[in-house]
């Protein structure tokens, strides 16, 4: 295989997640994820790059989240931080992504919980955070703002910048010194816009991940897949405004008809299964971080990707 | 049956109870702005009811108008249906208006090999000694003047039953008129005494929105009268679509009349312009698209909208004048322009011989914007084309205070980087009323230079400044205030109307590099990009380049052929040997069709963008815009 290998001269370029108290944070780990020289699986001569990490997903108001996660967990999902320890002690997460649902309550103005909720889930886990913040225009902007203050010196990584709002997560991300999600509708040209307007406005390459938008199994994934190849391919042949780490979250898993209307005895298996194959699937497309819902789906993926990338530890080359 | 009075002419026409107020408009031969043939879409056909009343669905098409302009009785002419007797006021900006279009030329040299001639002659009457035919001492006479041999010639029945009359009544001086035609030469007219002097030929350009007519003297080749009006079809609809639907409802007698008739009002206005006689005019050439063409010939143009898009005929066509309803000499020749396919037309093929690119090794680009648009690429050895909708944006059309070329639009606009104040102008320096393609196209670039907007062209609403607000469904920046227009309006240009200008433009653009991938031709090997049409004619080429509506290359190598249509109907004119190269130009070009080539979309989605995605290809916008930021520092970012 290794003599196959195109050599495509381009590189994924690095970008850094957390930061530990030698980097100045309080993280008890942080991740350097990119470097990649070929397609996954394609090449072996060179870097394979880091092994895929998991990120565990939460959320400050569960009556935004699946009721498939919700019930299995139980009274945890009312209490943030300490969901977020489960995912690092029980789980096995490399992450922990949290979703600010509660910005989705309508009239939403209490800001000071942005704050505290933040610094609590930062408590909680030891972990490099990624978090969600607002979908609202009207909020956004003092949304990102506390997050990004809360979170000030830990490197997090926040989410997510599109094309119709990008502004205020990268002024956020800018000011303290985080790196940004940047997602386009599965389409390499329009993620490649999105890269530019960022590059425009001064976010640097190295503090931008990749979310090509990543459907469910099933419903199109087929097509986020190849647009993930094209996205890493173009990287590789020397597009820098495309040469960024990609982070896919199987999300949709959890909603789709298979899973919703699963015999309620097998239900929770159903739906680990959607996730855990939607997210390999990413990670094989080129994924660095794949993001999941489900408990039980975190060791099974992680087992998958020791087993795949020939027992590197996380963050190793 | 209800009687209208159109305010402020008083004029009066009676209609059926049920017609649209639009149908009385068309009906008093009034020229409306009817840009999407009554459909109720566009919004432009405006009247105001000053007595009596109407059936108008002000809820449904209430979007058009604000709540001042419904009291004061406003509706759309297309929509009202009349019952009863009225009073409707017509405002100038409802009628269509003086349009500036284009003449100027590139200046192509062309041999002038003509093929009508005339030649007087002095015969010797018949005697008994030398009792041959008229026809025989006609054409005798003509040869020994130095005209073909005489048993080239021949004349058709119609001059023959003339002749004898012509001949004794002129004392034996007449002038023949002849044409070339395949095997010899026809006598086409005889005239008393010497009138060698009036020759004309007609180039036409039968464009749908306008009929350009050059009068050109036959004798020496040179242009002695220009006019050119509305193509009267627009009464039946404004763009091509609608042209063939209505041709569909048995519309078509009436839009081949209107064709004739509007060809005839051209060449009328030249004519009286120069002082000749349009009876002088021996020799019609024709260059249209492929359905204006066939609207001409009175040839059903349906099949060519639907699939798999067929025109009746592709080669060349030559016709007798009246056969048309072309009101020249009665025996004049009518010669119409080859085309390539339904959407690459005669229009085109007049552009390629304008441009000179069919004579070159060197590769060119030629590119032709309206509503539709054309592109072709090659040279003289090969040749690739494709059209594709471009939609109405760069004319004005879905563009908020988007306007055609009349007087009091802004077709020239600069934005000053960093007080970000305007400064325009407007054809025929009157108060600001819109503005149209040419403007647009300046204001979007100066707005990506000064960094209001962003490179997908969302407005940013974080500079604050008084011309940068949020409009009432859209941000919008303020081009001209309301004591400074032309119509009492803050003049803006919103997001949505930048977002289908960039739609617009991608369409070209993503055409122009689908065409150069498919032949394997990078920006560099092209040594000229033409700009065809009235449009290429006005716009700023840096600024054309500045949001992407074109591949880059340096300013220098684009170059505006103007009315491309006309200039190569004129070349056809005056000299026949081009003629018989259309059709070898019209066989040799490879239709690329766009829906059919997968990577159009992902060009598309690239050129959406401005200049493009790739800015590799843009390597002068690039240090261009580079250089605009580093004298700003974008607001919103600490």
């Amino acid at each position: 295989m290794a003599e196959n290998s195109p050599d495509l001269g381009g590189k994924i370029g690095y970008v850094v997640l957390g930061a530990t108290k030698a980097e100045d944070g309080t993280r008890s780990v942080s991740y350097r994820l990119g470097g990649e020289s070929d397609l996954p699986f394609i090449g072996m001569k060179t870097s394979l790059g880091s092994i895929p990490l998991v990120a565990f997903e939460i959320c400050d108001d569960p009556s935004y989240w699946s009721p498939i996660v919700t019930s299995y967990t139980g009274d945890l999902v009312s209490d943030t931080p300490e969901w977020a320890t489960a995912a690092e002690q029980q789980y096995g997460a490399d992450l922990v992504r949290l979703y600010l649902t509660s910005t989705k309550r309508r009239g939403f103005d209490d800001f000071p919980s942005i704050t505290k909720v933040t610094e609590d889930v930062l408590s909680g886990t030891g972990l490099p955070l990624v978090v969600e913040g607002s979908n609202e225009p009207a909020i956004d902007s003092e949304i990102f703002q506390r997050c990004g203050e809360a979170g000030q010196g830990e490197r997090l990584l926040l989410g997510t910048a599109e094309a119709g709002r990008y502004r205020s997560v990268a002024a956020a991300a800018m000011a303290y010194n985080h790196s940004m999600v940047a997602q386009s509708p599965i389409d390499i040209n329009l993620a490649k816009q999105l890269n530019i307007l960022l590059r425009e406005i001064g976010v640097k390459a190295d503090h931008i991940m990749i979310d090509p938008y990543t459907g469910s199994l099933g419903y199109g994934f087929e097509y986020s897949y190849s647009v993930m190849e094209r996205i890493r391919y173009a990287a590789l042949k020397g597009d820098t405004d495309l040469a960024m780490p990609m982070i896919a979250s199987a999300m949709d898993s959890l909603s789709v008809k298979e899973v919703r209307e699963a015999d309620p005895v097998i239900r929770d298996d159903i739906a680990v299964a959607w996730e855990f194959y939607a997210a390999l699937s990413s990670a094989v497309a080129g994924a660095s971080i794949v993001c999941v819902r489900h408990p039980k789906t975190v060791p099974l993926l992680k087992l998958a990707f020791r087993e795949l990338w020939a027992g590197k530890k996380p963050g190793e080359f | 049956m209800p009687s209208i009075t159109f305010l402020p002419s008083y004029r009066k026409i009676t209609v059926e109870p049920g017609s649209t107020i639009l149908d009385a408009i068309q009906r008093a031969q009034i020229q409306m702005n009817v840009v999407c043939g009554g459909q109720g879409k566009c919004g432009k056909c405006i009247v105001y009811i000053k007595n009596g009343s109407v059936e108008f669905d002000r809820e449904k098409f209430g979007k058009f108008f604000t709540a001042d302009e419904l009291g004061q009785g406003a509706c759309l002419a297309c929509q009202a249906v009349v019952r009863d007797d009225l009073h409707v006021m017509i405002p100038d900006s409802s009628l269509i208006q003086q349009q500036k279009i284009l003449m100027e030329s590139l200046g192509i040299e062309t041999p002038f090999q003509p093929s009508v001639w005339k030649y007087y002659v002095e015969l010797s009457p018949p005697t008994l000694e030398d009792p041959s035919p008229d026809l025989t001492r006609l054409v005798w006479g003509i040869q020994k003047q130095g005209g073909p041999l005489a048993e080239k010639m021949y004349a058709p029945l119609d001059v023959l039953r003339g002749m004898p009359r012509v001949l004794r009544d002129s004392g034996w001086r007449v002038t023949a008129t002849l044409a070339l035609v395949p095997g010899g030469y026809r006598i086409i007219d005889i005239e008393k005494g010497d009138t060698r002097k009036e020759l004309y030929g007609v180039a036409i350009d039968l464009g749908t929105t306008t009929v350009v007519a050059y009068i050109r003297s036959l004798v020496d080749g040179h242009v002695v009268g220009i006019a050119s009006n509305y193509n009267r079809q627009i009464s039946c609809g404004e763009d091509i679509l609608s042209r063939v639907n209505f041709a569909r409802k048995n519309g078509l007698p009436k839009l081949q009349a209107l064709a004739a008739e509007s060809i005839n009002l051209a060449i009328t206005t030249a004519a009286n312009g120069a002082g000749i006689d349009r009876e002088d005019i021996y020799e019609v050439v024709v260059a249209g698209n492929t359905i204006m063409t066939h609207i001409l010939l009175g040839i059903d143009p349906a099949y060519m909208i639907e699939e798999p898009y067929v025109p009746v005929v592709r080669r060349y066509l030559t016709t007798a004048a009246p056969r048309l309803g072309i009101e020249v000499a009665k025996d004049a020749s009518v010669f119409l322009f080859p085309a390539v396919s339904d959407f690459i037309g005669g229009d085109i093929i007049a552009d390629i011989l304008a441009s000179g690119m069919g004579e070159r090794d060197e590769i060119s680009l030629l590119v032709d914007i309206g509503t539709n648009f054309e592109v072709v690429l090659g040279n003289r050895d090969w040749m690739f084309s494709c059209a594709g909708a471009a939609g109405p944006a760069l004319e004005g059309g879905e563009v908020l205070f988007g306007m055609r070329a009349n007087p009091g639009a802004i077709e020239r606009i600069t934005i000053d980087p960093v007080t970000l104040e305007p400064q325009y102008q407007t054809i025929n320096s009157i108060k600001p009323m819109g503005i149209c393609g040419s403007g647009l196209i300046d204001l979007l670039a100066d707005l990506l230079r000064a960094c209001v907007v962003d490179r997908t062209g969302r407005i940013n609403t974080e500079i604050i400044h008084p011309r940068i607000r949020q409009g009432v469904h859209f941000p919008e920046y303020v081009i001209a205030w309301k004591q400074e227009s032309g119509n009492n309006k803050d003049i803006v240009i919103t997001e949505n109307d930048i977002k289908n200008l960039i739609m617009s433009k991608a369409s070209v653009l993503a055409a122009c590099i689908t065409l150069m991938k498919q032949a394997g031709i990078t920006r560099n090997e092209l040594s000229t990009i033409y700009f065809s049409g009235a449009f290429g004619n006005y716009i700023h080429k840096e600024n054309a380049i500045m949001i992407g509506l074109i591949p880059e290359v340096p300013i220098e190598q684009i170059r505006n052929i103007g009315n491309g249509a006309v200039e190569g109907a004129n070349m056809a004119l005056i000299n026949r040997k081009k003629r018989k190269t259309l059709d070898e130009i019209a066989k040799n070009i490879a239709y690329i069709e766009l829906n059919a080539e997968s990577s159009f979309m992902d060009e598309y989605t690239g050129s959406s963008f401005l200049p493009h995605t790739d800015l590799s290809l843009f390597p002068r916008v690039q240090k261009m815009l580079d250089e605009c930021r580093l004298k700003k520092i974008p607001p919103g970012v600490p």
